[in-house]
């Protein structure tokens, strides 16, 4: 595949992708009501056919055939309106609907793999028609015309269409070319166009309706339908025209239709219509109300342009060069030497540039970021599909959608949510309605997904009101499982619960189809950890479970404690940092090798002396001289013992380089690195890591 | 990152075929009692106003990184990585910057001399058995001098 086609291929995944979203949020919040919305209905249809135009066009045929038959279903909704279906065939539609979509989802899917497509869509095809069958057989008397002739694509039509009151009036016109194009080529208003274009192109002075084919794509559907009209002021150009289409691709047929007599007044000439916008007026009856609703139904043109990941993140870098070069001019020690005037007009400019810089910065960082609500509305759609086949009565409640997160962070956000919701479905609500009744519990389950933000972090919590979690029955499973590490009686209530993150826990006795593999909890943790974030759990037997995870809002710029180990300069990411105080030789507790601890706030934390661990020759050795920083990740909380603080700074990471990397440092507390004002490279410690080298290596 | 050191494994075991022709611009530099000399196609720059800073955990002759212009740049004592003693820092100490197959390092040397233009017919390998193998041949000057090749692919692996 050359590059524009790749291209064009992305785009193409990028916009099927983004639609189908749309599709499923919407579906799922109108099944919430039972009911499908008027707009919703030309949402629908507006989807389906940008779906099957655009398949169409990339020769997907299986996704352009499976869109055009739920096309025509809508079509045929839109038409009759939505009020004349039973709830009965509504609540079909819906699981028709989330079968279809999820039938497209998973051939689109094929496409990004690269895999071939399946052909055979012939028995899910004849499923809708039935549906459609069923619905215009009894939702009305009248006769199914439009229902029949759309998903049997007009075989017969062009005979019974063409009649004189079908013809679009034109005055002048002594006849007309009816052509219709060939079925489900997509994009047929265009190539419609393309084909009038091509004859004007050889001096044939004709008209065509609709007018606006090339800037209205509502008349894609018409042309579908009834074809398009190409009207000639004398039968001799019609004849040079007819052997023009000949030459013309995508025709499947066309036919020569002569004005029976002309119109005693004559209408207005339609050229003169503005072309964007308006309805086209030569329209057959039966099509005034979609019109109508165009304007409700035309997409809201919106000022979004959607730019490559990678741009962002070279952005991103050289703002983080701009911010560390800033500083570095401002803090220039040259310019101590400037006299007194210079030295304030270079501050004002200096402070003018930082202002600018910072603004720049919060700009950057906010193109990366983006609402949650995409991976929220996921979720709906899991929580429906699991409450039908678990049978159980659970809702969904999301607070906080609009809750911005940086992109690297949604994406590696979504599977650990999702497994998380399917374990409080599956595990977490009680399995029958009696049990809740029983427990004095609303007998429909809840479930609350709430993202929340913080200065620096953002806070996801999925909460359910369920059956909770028991640490006895897990800690006695993870005995029969073998994976405690210390004898049983020694596990705290939380420490218990902490069980079920690690690998080849899993509390259901049966696998099921949505959770109960046992590589459920750790592959969440690993997720989230893989982003700088931490899982906790709370869980109150009988009242529910409680998981929340926090992620850092942003990876590549953190907020950083500066502190010196003898002449090197460390940064701890604040987000880990507990506390930080003095103690005296006295307060320090030694174990029986000799390993320093020291009591803090009713608990006894392991002191790790950088200094010793990372080799470094400092004076500050006595607990007197220098400064202990109590640090925590998700499960460990430990005391640093480092010289000196210097201060806070907001940081730019930086990876190692390359050259590096057989020295394995981030396995040993060193996630990276940093440039300070001054120039200097500082070396930002990975607690979780540090804690993992000292502490656990023996 | 995982990928970028994968393609450059690759790359240092593709042996270089592309010489077509066999004189190559070399640049000379002192490092202990040797001159030293390595292909210009892989030199960068020449710096001497640097600060480094210190790498704990990394064998001794990683004499840290230093911030180039924003880019962070690990330096090598070229004298330590062949087992010998930390360089004496000197007035004319500097760090010569190398970009090998993408890999980036600054190696630290006592001068720098000139470029020379030396034919690889000419170059001998050296016939001792050495467990830190680092240099890969040598050549005799017009004036007598013995002028030593850097192994750049040995270089650029951190680990022997």
């Amino acid at each position: 595949m050359d590059n524009g086609m790749e291209g064009m291929l992305d785009t193409y995944l990028f916009e099927t992708n983004s639609l189908l979203d749309q599709l499923d949020e919407m579906l799922v919040k109108d099944e919430k009501i039972g009911d499908f919305s008027s707009d919703d209905v030309n949402e629908i249809f507006r989807i389906m056919h940008t779906i099957k135009g655009s398949s169409a066009m990339m020769e997907f045929g299986s996704l352009a055939s499976i869109a055009h038959h739920i096309e025509d279903l809508f079509f045929y909704i839109r038409d009759k309106g939505i009020d004349s279906l039973d709830p009965e065939h509504k609540k079909e539609l819906f699981n028709l609907m989330f079968r279809s979509e999820d039938c497209l989802r998973g051939q689109v899917e094929k496409v990004e793999n690269g895999e071939p497509l399946d052909t055979d869509m012939d028995s899910f095809a004849s499923e809708i028609n039935q549906f459609l069958k069923k619905i215009s057989g009894t939702a009305s008397e009248e006769p199914e015309a439009p229902a029949d002739a759309a998903p049997k694509g007009q075989a017969s039509a062009p005979d019974s269409m063409t009649s004189a009151e079908n013809l679009p009036a034109d005055g002048s016109a002594v006849c007309f070319l009816h052509v219709f194009l060939d079925e489900g080529i997509g994009m047929e208003n265009l190539r419609a166009f393309m084909i009038v274009n091509s004859l004007k192109e050889c001096d044939v002075d004709f008209r065509h309706y609709p007018s606006d084919m090339d800037s209205n794509p509502e008349t894609c559907a018409v042309i579908v339908e009834d074809g398009f009209y190409l009207a000639f002021d004398s039968a001799e150009t019609a004849a040079v025209a007819e052997d023009l289409l000949k030459s013309q691709g995508h025709i499947r047929s066309y036919e020569l239709v002569m004005v029976p007599q002309p119109e005693p007044e004559p209408p207005k000439v339609q050229e003169a219509a503005p072309s964007a916008g308006a309805a086209p007026a030569p329209a057959p009856e039966h099509r005034e109300a979609p019109q109508k609703a165009a304007p409700a139904n035309a997409p809201v043109k919106q000022n979004l342009i959607s730019v490559n990941l990678t741009k962002l993140n070279d952005l991103m870098d050289i703002v983080g060069e701009i911010v560390i070069t800033e500083s570095m001019v401002t803090s220039c020690p040259e310019l101590d030497q400037l006299n007194r005037d210079s030295y304030d007009n270079f501050m004002k400019s200096a402070r003018q540039l930082r202002k600018l810089t910072d603004d720049l910065q919060d700009l950057a960082m906010s193109l990366r970021m983006v609402p949650i609500s995409g991976v929220f509305q996921k979720m709906n759609r899991i929580v429906r599909d699991m409450k039908q086949k678990l049978d159980k009565d659970v809702r969904l409640t999301l607070i906080g959608e609009d809750t911005e997160v940086d992109k690297t962070i949604v994406d590696s956000i979504q599977d650990p949510i999702m497994h998380m919701v399917r374990n409080s479905m599956d595990h977490g609500i009680e399995d029958t309605a009696d049990e809740r009744i029983a427990a004095g519990k609303n007998p429909q389950g809840e479930i609350v997904l709430s993202a929340t933000h913080t200065s620096n972090e953002v806070i996801i919590s999925i909460a359910d009101d369920g059956k909770g979690m028991n640490p006895d029955q897990i800690l006695a499973k993870a005995k029969e499982k073998g994976i405690l590490v210390k004898p049983e009686n020694e596990y705290t209530k939380k420490e218990a619960l902490g069980l079920i993150m690690l690998p080849g826990f899993s509390t259901n006795q049966t696998v099921t189809e949505f959770s109960g593999r046992g590589v459920g909890m750790d592959v969440v943790k690993k997720n989230v950890e893989s982003v700088g974030g931490v899982v906790s759990l709370t869980s109150e037997e009988g009242k529910g479970t409680t998981f929340s995870i926090k992620i850092p809002l942003t990876l590549s710029i953190m907020d950083g404690m500066k502190v010196t180990v003898g002449r090197s300069i460390f940064t701890i990411p604040i987000a880990n940092i507990r506390q930080s105080f003095k103690i005296t030789a006295e307060e320090i507790i030694y174990d029986e090798n000799g390993n320093e601890m020291v009591e803090r706030i009713g608990g006894f934390y392991p002191i790790v002396r950088l200094h010793q661990f990372y080799g470094i020759e400092t004076e500050v050795t006595r607990p007197e001289d220098g400064i202990l920083i109590w640090v925590e990740t998700s499960d460990h909380s430990f005391c640093l013992f480092v010289d000196d603080l210097i201060g806070e700074q907001q940081v730019v990471v930086k990876p190692f380089p390359a050259f590096l990397n057989c020295f394995e440092l981030k396995n040993y507390g060193i996630g990276g690195c940093t440039i300070l004002g001054d120039g200097n490279i500082s070396i930002i410690l990975d607690i979780p890591s540090l804690h993992t080298a000292t502490l656990e290596g023996f | 990152m995982a990928e970028q050191t994968l393609s450059n494994g690759e790359l240092l075991e593709t042996p270089e075929l592309d010489e077509v022709s066999t004189i190559e611009r070399c640049l000379t530099f002192k490092a202990g009692d040797l001159i030293l000399y390595i292909s210009t196609r892989h030199v960068i720059e020449i710096i001497n106003n640097y600060s480094i800073t210190n790498l704990p955990l990394v064998p001794p002759y990683i004499k840290g990184i230093i911030n180039l212009r924003g880019q962070v740049l690990p330096v090598v004592d070229i004298q330590m990585r062949m087992g010998k003693s930390e360089a004496e820092a000197g007035n004319e100490t500097c760090i010569i910057v190398l970009d090998i197959d993408s890999v980036s390092l600054g190696i630290i040397v006592d001068s720098v001399r000139q470029v020379i233009d030396i034919d690889l017919k000419d170059v001998r390998p050296i016939p001792l058995k050495r467990q830190q193998k680092l240099l890969d041949g040598m050549v005799t000057m017009e004036d007598g001098s013995v002028f030593m090749s850097v192994d750049c692919q040995a270089l650029a692996k951190a680990q022997y």
